[in-house]
């Protein structure tokens, strides 16, 4: 779904934001991107995006090489690739359901669509009871849903988060990781940049580590990072540098992660996905 | 892809609502400066169809005969060149005479007769155009010569000159107002679009098309453009019929200066319609410059 073949970015002033990276993202898979600031979560969802172009390499997404994606192509792209951000980006004078429906507005989706297409992903993210509301009505983990109702109200193939929960109470936290996690589950391949160490260990899925700009670590199965891996793998495997050392995976509860799976919405929306 | 018509003007008439003041600054900006520039053509053509057979610098028309058999109109040929305050002369057919009567003469007057009907002619230069009567004088009721040969009158004379100068002032005036009419559309959409660049980013984001994001800032260009042209047109259209420009022309008329100048309906309206184009071209290139920069990445 997503391959990074030895790309560079490198950005006026010549700072390097990633340097001969090459990653492979298979579909309906689920990645963390973690990293300090600065080490290239960032770019590499804005490439993603073709914000910004690689500096050197090849990127493929969705089957396509999208260096060599004409301008004119790239909303099309777009159509593919849903995006959730730290600072949700709602429109503050229109209601939840409008913020939502705006996303199939402007690509021309007719209104029949929008009508049943909007309440299904409102249910799916809990929030049909707040339709009406205006974003500054909500809690910050409700503008966060709503912000993930946009992103997948279009059926993307891909959803990016650039650092989700950056704005969240761990427990809110927790709620928008299910989410996410439920939208994997649909067959949808899910990229989460972020540096919450706690919702990455409670998770433990693939875990792509960045530092300025090189990849250091790829685990499946992961945690956030050393002190973490070291809490979690125990005393036992004090390894100096985590460089692709995978501890051994830890038995840690999934059940929170599982709980929001097998609702109803979900398996629907796993169809309607089969079947488009 | 499909942007419904409905989408787009509401969202037009929303944002022209919402920067109202910018709004109307930007179609007053194009309407005066529209409207300065339609003025400047219709003064101009109304100068052409006035000073229609003064052109290249003539000074005197030396008319011959329609009957004059072809020896004695070359005669009159080499005496006007062998007269030495006659620096050159252009020989004129009947049938450019007819011709030119087209434009200079009041149509039911011309319809009335045949290009038989008029004299040839000599269309001179002279060495000092001051010396007009003088070589009127010499030549009227000379053998062949019909009628009295004619000069400009002093008031085509000046306003031949007046209305050189004018046009120029007008025309340089209304590329000034033109530019800064352009520059506050663009300032006007630029204003809307950094009031909707949330919704701009969002629909980036979510993959709609540069068409569709641009196409409602565009018909907004288009609607202060066309709104200013409109007032522009009122003004050209006001001026014609205010001064008269419609009068047609008499042989009793002849010393009116207005009365030469009038032109046909249809050439107002070419200046009317040039004159809106200007405005939609103004509006729409405004708004598609003040886009741009938004939609990259």
């Amino acid at each position: 779904m997503i391959t990074f073949q030895n790309v560079t970015k490198t950005y006026k002033g010549s700072t390097v934001a990633l340097r001969d990276c090459s990653i492979e993202i298979d579909k309906g898979e689920f990645v963390f991107l973690v990293g300090p600031s600065g080490s290239g979560k960032t770019t590499f969802i804005r490439l993603l995006l073709r914000e910004e172009m690689p500096t050197s390499g090849r990127i493929w997404e969705a089957g396509k090489e999208i260096g060599h994606l004409s301008k004119w192509r790239v909303p099309y792209l777009r159509r593919n690739i849903g995006c959730v951000f730290q600072d949700f980006r709602l429109l503050p004078n229109r209601t939840v359901f409008e913020n939502v429906a705006f996303a199939l507005e402007v690509i021309g989706r007719p209104k029949h669509v929008i009508a049943s297409q909007v309440p299904q992903v409102l249910d799916l993210v809990g929030l049909t009871k707040k339709s009406g509301n205006l974003p500054g009505e909500l809690s910050g983990g409700e503008q966060q849903r709503v912000a993930v109702a946009r992103a997948f109200v279009n059926r993307p193939l891909i959803l990016l988060a650039d650092e989700p929960t950056g704005n969240l109470d761990p427990t809110t936290s927790l709620g928008i990781m299910r989410l996410l996690d439920r939208i994997n589950r649909t067959g949808t391949t899910v990229v989460v940049a972020t540096h919450d160490a706690g919702m990455v260990d409670q998770m433990r899925r693939r875990v792509v580590e960045l530092d300025h700009g090189t990849k250091v670590r790829d685990q499946a199965r992961g945690v956030y990072g050393l002190d973490s891996a070291v809490a979690a793998a125990g005393a036992g495997s004090p390894t100096g540098t985590m460089v692709e050392t995978a501890p051994a995976p830890v038995p840690v509860s999934r059940a929170a992660a599982r709980n929001g799976g097998a609702s109803r919405t979900g398996d629907g929306l796993r169809r309607r996905n089969a079947g488009r | 892809m499909p942007v419904s018509a409905g989408y787009v003007t509401r969202e037009a008439t929303t944002n022209l609502w919402r920067n109202r003041l910018m709004t109307i600054a930007a179609v007053l900006t194009v309407a005066v400066s529209l409207a300065l520039v339609g003025s400047a053509l219709l003064l101009k053509q109304g100068a052409t169809n006035a000073t229609a057979q003064w052109q290249n610098g003539v000074n005197i028309r030396v008319w011959v005969n329609p009957n004059a058999p072809a020896a004695q109109y070359k005669a009159i040929g080499v005496q006007l060149s062998q007269n030495p305050l006659v620096k050159s002369c252009i020989p004129r057919s009947q049938a450019y005479d007819y011709n030119e009567a087209r434009r200079t003469v009041a149509a039911d007057e011309f319809n009335a007769t045949t290009q038989s009907d008029y004299p040839s002619s000599y269309a001179c230069v002279l060495a000092n155009p001051s010396d007009a009567t003088a070589v009127s004088q010499q030549f009227a009721g000379k053998p062949g010569i019909f009628g009295t040969p004619s000069s400009p009158t002093a008031q085509i004379r000046t306003m031949q000159s007046v209305i050189h100068i004018l046009q120029w002032v007008f025309l340089s005036v209304a590329v000034v107002l033109l530019l800064s009419a352009s520059v506050l559309i663009l300032n006007t959409i630029r204003m809307a679009i950094f009031a909707r660049r949330r919704e701009v980013s969002v629909m980036k984001l979510v993959g709609a098309t540069n068409w569709f994001i641009r196409l409602p800032f565009m018909v907004e260009g288009l609607i202060q453009g066309l709104l200013g042209s409109a007032v522009a047109v009122l003004v050209v259209l006001s001026l014609y019929w205010g001064i008269g420009l419609n009068t047609t022309k008499t042989v009793a008329n002849q010393s009116n200066l207005i009365a030469q100048m009038s032109m046909g309906a249809w050439e107002v309206a070419a200046t009317c319609i040039l004159v809106a184009l200007v405005g939609i071209v103004v509006g729409v290139a405004g708004s598609a410059l003040a886009v741009r920069r938004f939609l990259d990445v």
